[in-house]
């Protein structure tokens, strides 16, 4: 038990004093999610502001007074069109336009349909909700106006208008903003794996390339200490970064210009506690197995070939989640990372999260993280780990 | 005390490297023995199997009596190794390079502290002691090396090619060095391709070919069985004309 706290406290020691490796290890977990976060919520924020103040650039606005009457009424402000609006929307200087036809004035009074012409790229994101309150606004205009006459024709409303639509969002505040959502419990997840990369590789490959292995070997540590001393530095790190990226994200939906979204995201102190809890088992796996692609690698290049493996595979299993939009299936919970993603989603949801849920998360990473333990153990005893022979 | 019976050991997947072929000797304690012999001859591989790192196919050897195989923890705890490989830390300092090894051995506090001290003293790395050995020389990292391997008072002494890449003061160094530990009474196996080592620092030479032993002695017993003048021609004469670069 001495000798595992010795080789332990070492790597930490040496790898804290590694200020370029620290740097790049702050930069990329802690600051960068943040700050993401940031630029993501501005852009959200944007938007919302947007679809509040349209301003919408009319041509032809003479020809229907009443459909602008009633826009003003609506806050929106007209504006007039610029001769190459189309060309203008195309760049995605303009989010949309409004074409009032020629013949408006004289359709209406003959009793036909007028025709407007909303103009627009729905292959922009920026300008969707834009393009939505217009054509919102439209649709209001015209069913009021329908009403009027069906009422002037003495008619009741109903008639025409069979159907009353009448949306219940059944999403709490906290439940808006998937995107948001996604890449918070995304970021968690990738903290716990980029935490102890670099660290994990400069304890195995590194150790060996730097010529440190052997006469480690040769000492009375049995592979078994050396195994545990490593991993458990490297989790120790490990769960340093991640608090780090967690309380940087604390900070951030705490004190970052939220309200303007309309959506107050729910990340308290119960939900760092949570988040936390719910990343300690990826915490002691993680750590595992970057341990074994670091010490299956003959060289620190093949390690961190290895390793991307890795990365790829973490990367990618919350990725598919988001894009597959199924509610998950129960034994989902026993996939790593699979199921933490899941458990951090409910958690930022607002979702409770049973204890069996969180202990059948981590039965597998568990049971993993002492079969790489093992196995890492068991290539350290063999002569192949000494690397080249002459 | 060294006893080395009919070591064999084979790499490749079909062990078709015969890298030691059966080689036989002894170290003495308070004596210090040369492993000569050309690259290749198996040196580094009888090395590793006496610093417990790899295991023999077959034959066997004892440290102090104990086994390397069946016995290879308390083994390790009697033996200073100097490998091929004597990477150190870089971001550590020399002391926190040598302590590390120390706790290791079971060794702690103020006891360590004034080991390492005593060590840095007689190597002259005192005003190293606490400086990162990024920067050291690689006569420096050698001495740190050496500090590590010494710290808990092995032994036994195993040395792959100690002198590599050292220039002639700290040689000087070293011999005086190892002419102390012969002193105090310790067991040192080194091994070198390099004559001038084998002559002024050695008490028995075991002349190493191809994996086996080929000849074992003094300096004076190898010339009179060689029929030479020098041990440098002694060398080559025992080892016959294949060996060398030609081989």
């Amino acid at each position: 038990m001495n000798r595992i706290v010795t080789v332990a406290a070492k790597e930490l020691v040496d790898t804290l004093r590694d200020r370029r490796t620290m740097l790049v290890t702050l930069l990329t977990s802690i600051a960068a999610g943040p700050l993401f976060l940031v630029l993501i919520l501005n852009m959200a924020a944007n938007q919302a502001e947007r679809a509040r103040e349209l301003k919408l650039p009319v041509q032809g606005a003479s020809h229907a007074p009443a459909l602008m009457a009633y826009l003003q009424r609506q806050q929106v402000t007209i504006q007039q069109a610029p001769a190459d609006y189309e060309a203008r929307i195309r760049a995605g200087d303009l989010d949309v336009a409004l074409v009032i036809d020629a013949d408006f004035e004289s359709d209406v009074g003959k009793g036909n349909a007028a025709t407007v012409r909303l103009v627009y790229d729905r292959s922009r994101d920026r300008a969707r909700a834009s393009i939505d309150a217009a054509e919102a606004l439209l649709r209001g205009y015209n069913r009021q106006w329908g009403t009027q006459r069906l009422l002037l024709r003495g008619v009741a409303p109903q008639v025409a208008l069979p159907l009353e639509i009448e949306g219940v969002d059944l999403a709490t505040p906290q439940q808006s903003g998937a995107l948001i959502l996604f890449l918070v419990a995304y970021y968690g997840l990738f903290a716990s794996l980029m935490g102890g990369m670099v660290l994990a590789l400069d304890s195995t490959a590194g150790e060996r390339e730097r010529g440190s292995l052997e006469p480690l070997l040769a000492t009375p540590l049995a592979p078994p200490e050396i195994a545990a001393g490593k991993w458990a530095a490297i989790a120790i790190f490990d769960a340093l970064v991640v608090l780090l990226t967690l309380f940087g994200f604390y900070l951030t939906l705490n004190f970052a210009p939220l309200p303007a979204l309309g959506v107050p995201f729910l990340f308290g102190p119960l939900e760092l506690l949570r988040f936390i809890a719910i990343l300690l088992p990826l915490v002691a796996l993680l750590p595992a197995a970057l341990l074994y692609m670091g010490i299956r690698g003959r060289t620190l290049k093949e390690a961190q070939a290895n390793v991307s493996v890795l990365l790829f595979i973490v990367s990618m299993m919350p990725v598919i989640q988001l894009f597959l939009q199924k509610k998950e299936p129960p034994w989902l919970l026993w996939v790593p990372i699979s199921a933490q993603y899941t458990l951090l989603s409910r958690a930022l949801r607002g979702d409770a999260i049973p204890l069996l849920d969180w202990a059948q998360s981590a039965v597998v990473p568990v049971a993993l993280t002492l079969l790489a333990l093992h196995v890492v153990a068991r290539r350290l005893g063999r002569e192949t780990a000494l690397g080249s022979r002459d | 005390m060294i006893a080395v019976d009919g070591l064999v050991k084979c790499f490749g997947k079909q062990h078709q490297i015969v890298a030691v072929d059966g080689a036989s000797f002894q170290a003495a304690d308070g004596a210090i023995t040369g492993l000569l012999g050309p690259n290749g001859a198996g040196k580094t591989t009888l090395l590793r199997m006496l610093a417990t790192l790899i295991a023999p196919d077959s034959g066997t050897a004892t440290v102090d009596g104990r086994d390397v195989v069946n016995d290879r923890y308390r083994v390790r705890e009697g033996i200073g190794v100097l490998s091929d490989a004597r990477g150190l830390y870089a971001r550590l300092t020399a002391r926190e390079n040598v302590r590390y090894y120390g706790r290791l051995h079971g060794l702690d506090g103020a006891a360590l502290d004034a080991r390492i001290d005593d060590l840095f003293a007689g190597l002259g790395l005192g005003a190293l002691a606490d400086r990162r050995t990024q920067g050291f020389s690689q006569g420096e990292r050698m001495k740190v090396a050496i500090a590590r391997a010494l710290v808990h008072d092995p032994t036994t002494l195993l040395l792959d090619e100690p002198t590599n890449g050292l220039d002639i003061m700290s040689i000087r160094g070293l011999r005086e060095l190892l002419r102390g530990l012969r002193a105090a009474g310790k067991c040192i196996l080194f091994s070198t391709h390099v004559m001038q080592e084998v002559s002024a620092l050695c008490d028995t030479i075991v002349i190493l070919g191809r994996g086996r032993v080929i000849a074992e002695g003094t300096g004076a017993e190898l010339l009179v069985r060689s029929g030479q003048a020098t041990l440098e021609d002694a060398f080559v004469a025992l080892l016959g004309s294949g060996e060398g670069l030609a081989a």
